[in-house]
């Protein structure tokens, strides 16, 4: 796939295929595309050319989109937390099975902060919380969790500990990380530079 | 003014009808006021009360119902700036351009047309007490549409307004719901400008929304708190309005901008023990 920032080719006919069930670490410098490949897997940026199957299927309308990324749990590097109050509950909730979203947050050891806004929370508290949500996802049914440098704001215990976690979910996993901890528990190990892609391990 | 005639005023009908007004008014334009700060579209005011000054004075013009027409106009704003909201930029930009060139257009018409300014600009300086019956049923028919959106859409949207990526991912329907959003936001300002005219309608949309937004841990806080506060601002303005014989609008505006106010004050931090 191709994609662009502007004029600025951000991806240059990246290809990259994952095998359902195995987890890939997507490493590379800053500004490398990294987080653009994972939104245009979400079609959340948009595709200048090529495409981005999942179980084969290349989606295109909307209703395709919308099935895509109801199977993928996304953990995104930082939700946009604009100006509004929610709480962490809701937040859970979103992932679509309240009860999943409570038992991950018991897991993640955020469930004492479920009636607290989510932007009272500190950068470390809210990661655990977005993890915690992603994880609800995969129980409620999502095959894939994409995750964009889901421990940088992380202490070493926390790193390790959610490592194990989103390795060992048993879904296909595409994880941006540069953490070692993380990277080292992967299936596969590639890196991007200069918005093409480089198999390291 | 004595006590005697303060409830005397309460017995005539347009006094009685403004409160009804006021009192539909606090219970459903506050909502509004939370999706504009959600939307970050606090200029659409601008953008609405021209286009409706448009609306109005083709109305006129057209001999068809010129406050029906503004609100159609209002409508078709809203439906119509929904697939720009997923831009990085916002809708400042393009609710600007709609402000501008409505305004334009608006005096265009009334130069080409020769119809009485004064009728379309009656839409600007709108006042409480000279709200009429047909005012107060759209009044309702907009706030029952209010809070029917929100009674149905009250999850959805306020994920979408916390993170519109994580609302996709989640399986909102944005798109859909951000022109639903949009829709009600323009249509309610449209008719809410009746009431206090359309330079003060902030106090009775943004100021409760932005009050509530200080307090608040959570959406449904959020709007419970500015219904309050809307309720109490109107209540509080309208009767120190009858009571001190003042225009409604800036006492209005006055008593909710001082609850926000108070919003913004610091609350007490907790004790921090000492370090031994």
């Amino acid at each position: 796939m191709v994609a662009c920032h502007g004029r600025a080719v951000v991806l240059a006919e990246v290809s990259l295929r994952i095998d359902a069930g195995s987890s890939v670490a997507l490493c590379g410098s800053n500004g490398a595309g990294k987080s653009t490949l994972a939104r245009c897997v979400l079609g959340l940026h948009p595709l200048t050319s090529g495409k981005v199957r999942l179980d084969g299927v290349h989606a295109t309308s909307r209703a395709q989109w919308s099935r895509r990324r109801s199977d993928i749990a996304y953990v995104p590097q930082r939700p946009a937390m604009g100006r509004f109050p929610l709480l962490v509950r809701e937040l859970l909730d979103s992932s679509g099975d309240p009860g999943a979203g409570r038992a991950a947050a018991e897991r993640l050891q955020v469930d004492h902060l479920l009636e607290r806004s989510a932007n009272t929370l500190s950068g470390g508290q809210l990661q655990r919380v977005m993890i915690a949500r992603g994880v609800a996802c995969v129980a409620r049914g999502a095959s894939v969790i994409v995750a964009d440098e889901p421990t940088s704001a992380l202490d070493f215990d926390g790193q390790a500990e959610v490592a194990e976690i989103l390795t060992g979910l048993g879904v296909t996993a595409l994880i941006i990380s540069h953490e070692q901890v993380l990277v080292d528990r992967c299936d596969r190990v590639v890196e991007m530079a200069q918005g093409r892609l480089r198999e390291v391990r | 003014m004595t006590d005697t005639s303060f409830v005397d005023l309460f017995a005539l009908p347009g006094v009685q009808r403004s409160a009804w007004a006021l009192l539909v008014a606090g219970v459903s334009l506050p909502v509004v006021g939370v999706l504009i700060i959600g939307l970050d579209v606090i200029t659409v005011r601008f953008a609405v009360m021209h286009t409706a000054l448009l609306g109005i004075a083709l109305g006129l013009w057209w001999g068809v119902p010129p406050y029906g027409l503004a609100l159609g106009m209002c409508a078709v704003l809203g439906l119509s700036l929904a697939p720009l909201a997923s831009r990085p930029a916002g809708l400042s930009g393009p609710m600007s351009f709609v402000m501008t060139m409505t305004a334009a257009a608006a005096l265009l018409v009334l130069s080409i047309s020769g119809v009485n300014a004064n009728g379309a600009f009656e839409v600007l300086w709108g006042s409480i007490l000279a709200t009429r019956p047909e005012d107060l049923i759209v009044l309702v028919v907009v706030a029952v549409a209010v809070l029917t959106m929100f009674a149905t859409t009250r999850r959805r949207l306020a994920l979408v307004l916390f993170d519109r990526e994580l609302a996709l991912c989640s399986g909102v329907s944005v798109v859909a719901l951000t022109a639903l959003a949009l829709l009600v936001v323009c249509v309610s300002i449209g008719s809410a400008i009746r009431l206090t005219g359309a330079l003060l309608v902030d106090s009775v949309t943004i100021l409760p929304a932005l009050a509530a937004r200080n307090i608040a841990r959570s959406f449904g806080a959020m709007v419970a708190l500015a219904v309050m506060f809307g309720l109490v601002g109107n209540a509080v303005g309208f009767v120190a309005a009858l009571q001190f014989d003042q225009p409604p609008g800036p006492m209005l505006v006055l008593v909710a901008g001082t609850i926000t106010l108070v919003t913004f004050m610091p609350r007490r931090r907790p004790a921090i023990p000492a370090l031994h």
